[in-house]
Formats: structure tokens, C-alpha cells, sequence
């Protein structure tokens, strides 16, 4: 069993609780929910790493834990970074092959191979870690996290970034592990509180943790659904620093894209792709992990190499034909899970979401009053004012995400790319999100195309749709 | 081939070798302007090539890659990046004749059989760019007479070239016209588009002469950067072995304080590093610095005249003439050391501790930095040359022992780089001999361990004084506040 007692727990810029007690039978299946994301990622993190406990008692009987995490994730793609010696070698790194991070933990051949199979990973054993997609990475993680046949298993929002078959593949996987194996979910969202929850440690707003106990998932989302209030809000968002005049292509499309493909040495990412966007008209993309969702918008916004051989219009220029990637930037805002992580800077809250009107991650240019005054008034709409001169860094993941949705809304772009906006945010702040683009939407200066797998994420404005297969 | 800077008149080389000053980001208005409709071969498809011809692209500019037929034919690692990258890839044959500028992006090591081979398929008034002038300078190599040559040298890794373009901003970067070969007098407007096309201008741009570049970084990379960390290395391990710390400690704390000691230095230079300890441990590493400096000085005004004289490269050349017999030597006797064949302890040690416990490896870093940096500009090098060569340059290779130790270190940096960082430490290891058998584990390996913090105050204030008063701070503080961080809003 697990034992916390009067335990005091550090996390990323400070404690996260100052003593809490928490007690884990083993064979559990227990639910972290509410509170910060920060506070209940570093809950979840101190049973893998006792290291943060920093006072009062704590036992764990755990010999093998399993984690599935965002800083699971962080850890490996840190790790990918220091095994980059690309500048001293000459010799670019393509990333530790999938094979290799799954051997690395495997303790059993045959279940290896088992995992491989249940998730469908077969296709992904050679490809380097760094050429992954989110959802596909999340699946590697999770397969090294169940390779290591865990009696502890530790489950950060494990189904978020995965398609749907994806998530009937994880879930089955994980309902199939022996009763004995205890687990530890944190989740942001209610709808993901499993069926065979016993108990759910709720975080309430000054990180006192209450217990319930239960019998169903059902009793669990319900009560936990009835001490979570959710209040829908009408939101007004800050103008814009300037107005500009639509960038259209000569044929009136913001984007036109002709018969693209995108392929790499070992595989083809799509095939003959069209895509027209005309301006008003919102677009939502679709498709299992690893379809090329991601490679979409980075060949619409410029970041794909590949933009430079396809048939690509976009804001009126012919991409390759001598434009900068700055006059294509200056027309749109982007999120994305690779823009968050490229924020990994000193750099004040504030100046994030200025950044926006500069399409800089960091803040090189000469900024105006207009400038500040407007990113306040998006920091009022968030309610983190009083952030405005903390470090990003140091804030929430969710938190941090909220401030990178802002930042590309700032300028109102004629285009705004959202891949998977909504992770790591909880339900009251993916309302919000959420809130904010069907008003941007319902104001007319922005046309939206929108990657998410989950059907409640959907935006009522959008009624185009693209699946990649 | 001839000397080229011993061909020069005295005048002409000190007027060379001082020439080094800050542009104004106003002389960029025009961007990468000047080449926008050009086109550009890069040759060399590694880390830099790679990495400057994304941004270059991503500035509007055409840029295509030669590689040599066997890559080509073979499919090699370099093929794949230029082709998934969407580059256009052909021969040297295909691309160089029709290119306006090319660039030369291949190893050092590689550099005159490139240009030997490139140079007659290139037309009529195109320019060549180098990275390095170690080819024109010390191996006198001369160009054809209609051909633009430049040099232009982001002072960071292609990595951190790539990163810092998709922020929005750049790295600081030094240029260079040959004035034996400008004859459209169009070398300058070339070398600025070009940086301004790596993202460089935003963070700074130094023009220099290919002269100074060529002798401060030798003496920087022979010094202070490779010969240093070497001997260091390898005199702080034995040092701790042999009076009873545990070897595998011993090994981490020498592999990785490096780089933790010198990230300090990179971000508020020798002050903020020597901030990072304790005030008695600050004092007694500013005594043992000062005392290595008298020790190696002239150790290090050797390097330097070796280098000014050509001495240094004609030794140089005549191992590469026998094979690098010498330096294969060398290389095999540091794969042999202890401190390279001793495995790390799993044991954690904490970025502080690094400090605490490696106050002998600071004051070796301090000692070297300001010696090479002093030594060099009492030689006719600028200040922001020899703070270039000196102190930016040390936690690249710090990362680089990192990552690597010694022997890799030695093998992945230039020939140059290698051959004078073993001449350095053969002189240096012996040179010190005397001064460490006074050294204990208090300076290296476990700390001073003192009760009692208090010092005396008018020492530390003295102490303080000199350390940020040493030029090579006040020109630090200035380079870094143009074109690091600094410049950035936080």
C-alpha cells in the first residue's frame, strides 16, 4: 500500500502542498481530479519520483511503477535532445528509433510483442522518436509504461492526443492488466473517470485534498461532476492592435493547396491532398494519429521543409517563389504542442501573449503601449492579471496553454491553425477555450481550422470537415 | 603554397588583425535583399549546411544543395536531409556552375580538397563563402582573381542557428571580406544579406578580416578552449584519485562540471560564474586563479607567437604531410587515461555542488580565459575578437566533454583544433606539476567544508573590483547585451 502522511510536496517553482495525507490500497483504482493541473501532475509524479516528498512520511510498495505523463514525456524528449550530437558530429539525428525505447524498458519479449501489436505499432519500431506525432509518441509511452509490467501504474489524462481507436486500444490494454496492478489516474476531464474507480482524491482551490469513496464510475463522475461547478460565460475579446485587409489569393482563397504530398525516405505521410479555405469558412481536421494533421497545418503555416515542393498558395504568395516566412506568419496565429514546448524560455507571462502581434516566440522587437494594454485585457479574460510578470515557465501547464491560445488570438489573423488547443486543460478552462473561438468565430475577423479527437471539443461554427486517413 | 599573412607588410597585419567592430542593425535595413533572386549552393549537407540553408530558405532566398556523386548515388545521411527538407540536391557538376554564391559548409578537414574541386565549375564573378579562414590565411591557398570571397561564421552550433531563426531571432555572427578578392567590391553587400538571411543581424553582427578570425581562433581553441579543459581534466581526476575520492565521483564532477561551471560564465561571464561560489571559496579560487596565470603565461605568449609566425600551422601541415602520425599518437595516449576510461558513478550530483566541490576547475577557467584573452589582445587582436575566442566559446566545448569526455571531444573538433590542444597540454601537464602537489581536496573533489562563512570585507571588495573590472567582463557585458539574451525582452 501507498502511504502519504502529513507530506509536504515540491513542485516546478514551488510546493504544491504543504501536508497532505493519502492512502492507496493496493489493487486500487483511484482518481486525482480537480485543483491545478500543476498540483495534480506533481501528486502523481511523487510516487514515481519519492524525491519531491520533502517532508512528513511516505511509504510506497510499489517495486515497478509505470508512469504516463506529460513530464514522462518531457523526460524522454529531453533526453532525445542530450542524445543529439548532431552539431559535433555533422551527422543529423533522426531520434532513438521506437524499437529501442521499448526494448529499453521491456522486461518480457512476449509481451512486447503483445503491446506492439494491441496498440499497432508495428509501422512505427523504425521511425525515430522526434518524427512521431503526439498521439503516436503518447502510444510509445504508454507501451513502455505497461512493458515494464508495473504493479503501480500511474495515468496522467492517459487518453488525450489519441484517436478513437487508439483510445479502445489503450483502454483494453488497460483493463486487461491483472486486478492486483493498483492505479493512480489524474484526469481533467470527468468523461475520462474509468468504470472501476474506487476512489477519487478531489483537490479543492487551496490544494486540501478530500477523499470518496465509490462504487461505480457513474457515482464517481456524478459526484464529482456536482462539486466541479462549470458556469458557461459570455466572453468579449480585446480588438485587434490594427486592421488589416483580408491576404487573399487571387482566386479570394486565404489558402489553396494543390495535389500536396508529403513523403520521407521510409514513408508517405498523404498522398494528392486538396485544400481550399476560403475566408469565413472554418475547418475542422480529422483523422487517426499519425494521418498528418500536424504536417497539414506546418505545410499551411510554412514549418514543413516539404511547403517548398507542393503547389501551395497562401495569403496571395506562391510558397518557394521568394517570400519570407515572416510575411506568411504575420497573417496567422498557430497552438500547437510544438510551440509550447519551443516556450521553453525566460520570458514574463505578459510577453507571451505580446508576442503574438510579432509572431516571435520571445519578444525581440520594439512593442507599444496599445501592445500591453490589449494583452492585459486578454490577461483579464483568462483572470491571470496578477501572472502578468511571472514567468511563463513557472506557470501551469494549462495555464501556460491558455496564454499560448491567447497569444496567437491577439492580432484577430485572418487565419488561426489550432492543433489540439485543448490539451492539458481542465474542463471549466477548455469551456473557456472553447468560449473564445466560437466568439472569434462569431465576430468574423478570423477564419479557423481546428485539429482535435474529441467530439465535446467541438466549435458549432465549423462546418467543413477534412479526414485524412 | 605561401603564408598569406607572413606576405603581408607589417602594417597591413596589424591593421588586419585589429579589425573587428560592431555593425549597427541599421546597415541591415535591405535584409537578405541582396540575394533574393540568386542563387545559392550550399556544399556540405551537416549540421551548419543544413541548418543556415532552412533559414536562408525561410528568408525568400533559393538555396540548393551539391553533394558529391557517391552521395548521391548511395542515398547517404546527407542526401536524405537535403531531399526530405525539400532542397533541390544534384553533383557539384550539376549546381556549382550556375550558382551566384557558394557556400562552403563542409568540416574544416575537408575545406581545400572542396575548394580545389568546386573552384573551376564555378562562373564568371560568383563568390565563395568559407566559414573559416584557416584555408586562405595558413595554407595561402589563392582564389581565382574574378571570384567574390567571403567569410561568414554564426558563432553558435547549426542547431542553435536553426532554434533561435524560428523564434524570430538569431545568432551573433562574425563576417569577413578577402581583400584579395573583391573585384566587384560587392563582398560586403554579399557577407550582410547572407547573415542577415541566417536571422544573424537580429542578434548582432561583427566584422572582421579572415586574419584576425584565423588567429584568434586558433589561439582561443588551442588554449583556453581544448588545451585548458584538457589538461584540467585530466591533472582535477588524478588529483582527487589519488587523495581518496571515490573515481567514479571523480570522473562525473570533472565530465560534467565543465559545462555546469561555464553555463554560469556563458550567461554573466567570469563575474557571475566566481558569484556562484561561496565568498571564501570565491577568494580562494581567485588566489589559485591568479596564481596560474603567472604560472602559464608564458606558456600561453608561446601559443601566441607560434600562431602569428606561422609556426604553429607549418608544424601543423607537416604531420598531415606524414599522415598525422603525431596527432594519432597523441589521440590514442588520451584514450588511454584514467580519467577517459574511468565510468561516471550513477550517484547525483547537484548543479551547486558542481560549484562548491570544482573550485579548482573554476579557477582554472578563470585563469585560462582571462590569459588567452589578455594575450591575445596584447598581441594587436580586437577585444570583441578575443572575447569571441575566449569566454563565448568555452561552454561549447565544455557541452562537448559533456557529452563526450576527452578523446571523442578531440576527434570531433577540427584538425587544427586537435593538434594544438595535445602541444598545449604536453607543455602544460608538466608545467603544473609542481603547483598541484600543493592542491588538496578542499579546491577539488570535496568543498572547503567550512563552518564559517565570514571573510574579511575589504579582501572581497578588492577581490570583487578586479574580477568584474577585467577588460575581458567590460567588453563581455557590452557583446552580451547587444547580441544575447540581454537584448531580448524578458
Amino acid at each position: 500500500m501507498i502511504n502519504l502522511q502529513n507530506a509536504a510536496i515540491f513542485m516546478n517553482g514551488g510546493q504544491a502542498f504543504k501536508s497532505i495525507d493519502i492512502k492507496v490500497a493496493a489493487g486500487e483504482c483511484s482518481v486525482i481530479f480537480g485543483g491545478r493541473g500543476a498540483e495534480r501532475s506533481a501528486l502523481l509524479e511523487c510516487f514515481y519520483n519519492p524525491d519531491l516528498v520533502t517532508d512528513g512520511t511516505y511509504s510506497n510498495f510499489a517495486r515497478r511503477v509505470g508512469i504516463v505523463s506529460l513530464r514522462e514525456q518531457e523526460r524522454l524528449i529531453l533526453r532525445e535532445e542530450t542524445r543529439d550530437d548532431s552539431d559535433l558530429t555533422d551527422q543529423i539525428f533522426p531520434g532513438t528509433p521506437v524499437f529501442d525505447l521499448l526494448e529499453e524498458t521491456s522486461l518480457d519479449k512476449d509481451l512486447l510483442a503483445h503491446l506492439i501489436d494491441s496498440l499497432d505499432l508495428n509501422s512505427l519500431l523504425g521511425k525515430g522518436f522526434r518524427k512521431l506525432s503526439s498521439g503516436e509518441s503518447k502510444k510509445i509511452i504508454l507501451a513502455r509504461a505497461l512493458s515494464i509490467k508495473p504493479d503501480l501504474l500511474l495515468l496522467e489524462d492517459p487518453l488525450e492526443g489519441l484517436d478513437s481507436l487508439g483510445r479502445t486500444q489503450a483502454l483494453g490494454l488497460i483493463g486487461d492488466l491483472s486486478k492486483s496492478v493498483t492505479k493512480i489516474y489524474s484526469l481533467s476531464r470527468v468523461t475520462d473517470i474509468p468504470e472501476n474507480t474506487n476512489k477519487i482524491f478531489f483537490l479543492d482551490s487551496n490544494s486540501v485534498v478530500r477523499e470518496f469513496v465509490c462504487q461505480s464510475g457513474v457515482q464517481a463522475r456524478y459526484m464529482v461532476s456536482s462539486i466541479t461547478k462549470i458556469e458557461s460565460r459570455e466572453v468579449v475579446l480585446p480588438p485587434p492592435a490594427e486592421k488589416r485587409s483580408l491576404p487573399t489569393n487571387p482566386d479570394g482563397s486565404l489558402v489553396n493547396i494543390r495535389n500536396a504530398t508529403v513523403k520521407y525516405t521510409e514513408n508517405t505521410v498523404f498522398e494528392n491532398l486538396d485544400l481550399r479555405i476560403n475566408p469565413g469558412s472554418h475547418w475542422q481536421i480529422k483523422g487517426p494519429n499519425g494521418s498528418g494533421k500536424t504536417t497539414l497545418l506546418n505545410l499551411i503555416n510554412g514549418d514543413h521543409p516539404q511547403s517548398y515542393v507542393n503547389n501551395i498558395c497562401v495569403f496571395g504568395f506562391r510558397k518557394g517563389e521568394g517570400e519570407s516566412i515572416w510575411e506568411i506568419k504575420r497573417n496567422l496565429g498557430f497552438v500547437s504542442n510544438a510551440l509550447h514546448w519551443d516556450h521553453r524560455i525566460s520570458v514574463s507571462v505578459i510577453n507571451v501573449i505580446v508576442s503574438g502581434f510579432f509572431d516571435t516566440i520571445g519578444l525581440y522587437s520594439n512593442t507599444s503601449d496599445l501592445h500591453y494594454k490589449l494583452a492585459y485585457k486578454w490577461l483579464e479574460l483568462l483572470g491571470l492579471e496578477n501572472e502578468r510578470d511571472q514567468r511563463f515557465t513557472e506557470l501551469s501547464f494549462g495555464q501556460q496553454r491558455l496564454i499560448l491560445i491567447c497569444r496567437a488570438m491577439v492580432k484577430h489573423p485572418p487565419l488561426l491553425l489550432l492543433d489540439e488547443p485543448c490539451r492539458g486543460l481542465d474542463d471549466a478552462d477548455r469551456q473557456l477555450v472553447i468560449a473564445l473561438i466560437n466568439r472569434l468565430c462569431a465576430d468574423g475577423d478570423s477564419t479557423i481550422v481546428y485539429v482535435t479527437h474529441d467530439l465535446e471539443d467541438e466549435i458549432s461554427f465549423i462546418s467543413n470537415s477534412l479526414e485524412l486517413v | 603554397m605561401p603564408n598569406y599573412f607572413n606576405s603581408l607588410s607589417l602594417r597591413d597585419q596589424l591593421a588586419q588583425l585589429g579589425k573587428c567592430e560592431f555593425m549597427d542593425l541599421s546597415e541591415f535595413a535591405d535584409e537578405a535583399n541582396y540575394l533574393r533572386g540568386k542563387k545559392l549552393v550550399v556544399v556540405g549537407c551537416g549540421s551548419q549546411g543544413l541548418n543556415q540553408g532552412l533559414n536562408l530558405r525561410d528568408s525568400g532566398l533559393s538555396v540548393a544543395f551539391a553533394l558529391r556523386d557517391s552521395a548521391i548515388r548511395e542515398k547517404r545521411a546527407s542526401w536524405q536531409n537535403a531531399t526530405e527538407n525539400g532542397f533541390e540536391v544534384g553533383t557539384y557538376e550539376e549546381l556549382i556552375p550556375s550558382a551566384d554564391l557558394v557556400l562552403n559548409l563542409t568540416p574544416d578537414k575537408q575545406h581545400s580538397s572542396v575548394v580545389k574541386e568546386i573552384m573551376p565549375l564555378m562562373k564568371k564573378n560568383a563568390c565563395l563563402s568559407y566559414s573559416h579562414g584557416f584555408n586562405i590565411v595558413e595554407e595561402g591557398v589563392t582564389v581565382r582573381e574574378d571570384i567574390t570571397v567571403i567569410m561568414v561564421a554564426p558563432k553558435c552550433p547549426g542547431t542553435e542557428v536553426r532554434e533561435e531563426f524560428k523564434r524570430g531571432f538569431g545568432v551573433p555572427t562574425l563576417i569577413a571580406v578577402h581583400e584579395e578578392n573583391d573585384p566587384l567590391n560587392e563582398g560586403l553587400s554579399i557577407a550582410k544579406a547572407y547573415a542577415a538571411g541566417t536571422g544573424g543581424h537580429k542578434a548582432g553582427v561583427l566584422m572582421s578580416s579572415f586574419i584576425a578570425e584565423v588567429k584568434s581562433d586558433l589561439m582561443g581553441e588551442q588554449t583556453i578552449l581544448c588545451g585548458m579543459l584538457q589538461t584540467g581534466s585530466l591533472l582535477c581526476f588524478n588529483k582527487m584519485v589519488e587523495k581518496g575520492i571515490e573515481p567514479g565521483y571523480a570522473s562525473k564532477l570533472v565530465q560534467f562540471g565543465w559545462e555546469t561551471i561555464t553555463e554560469a560564465l556563458k550567461h554573466g561571464g567570469v563575474t557571475n560564474m566566481m558569484d556562484r561560489l561561496s565568498n571564501p571559496a570565491k577568494i580562494k579560487a581567485f588566489e589559485l586563479s591568479e596564481e596560474l596565470k603567472n604560472i602559464m603565461r608564458p606558456l600561453y605568449e608561446k601559443h601566441m607567437d607560434d600562431i602569428m609566425t606561422g609556426k604553429f600551422s607549418a608544424g601543423m601541415m607537416d604531420d598531415w604531410n606524414q599522415d598525422d602520425k603525431q596527432l594519432l599518437s597523441w589521440r590514442d595516449e588520451t584514450s588511454r587515461t584514467d580519467f577517459e576510461t574511468t565510468g561516471i558513478t550513477a550517484q547525483d550530483i547537484k548543479e551547486q555542488e558542481y560549484f562548491d566541490n570544482g573550485i579548482l576547475m573554476v579557477a582554472m577557467v578563470k585563469s585560462g580565459v582571462e590569459l588567452a584573452y589578455e594575450v591575445m589582445t596584447a598581441s594587436g587582436i580586437k577585444e570583441e575578437s578575443a572575447y569571441y575566442e575566449s569566454l563565448h566559446e568555452t561552454p561549447l566545448i565544455a557541452n562537448t566533454i559533456a557529452r563526450k569526455k576527452l578523446f571523442e571531444m578531440n576527434r570531433t573538433i577540427s584538425d587544427t583544433a586537435e593538434y594544438g590542444c595535445y602541444l598545449f597540454n604536453h607543455a602544460c601537464f608538466p608545467l603544473l606539476q609542481e603547483f598541484m602537489e600543493r592542491q588538496d581536496v578542499d579546491v577539488i573533489g570535496r568543498g572547503l567544508g567550512l563552518n564559517d562563512a565570514g571573510v574579511d570585507n575589504q579582501r572581497l571588495i578588492s577581490i570583487n573590483a578586479s574580477i568584474r573590472q577585467h577588460s575581458v567582463e567590460v567588453v563581455g557585458k557590452k557583446l552580451r547585451g547587444y547580441m544575447g539574451a540581454m537584448k531580448r525582452i524578458l
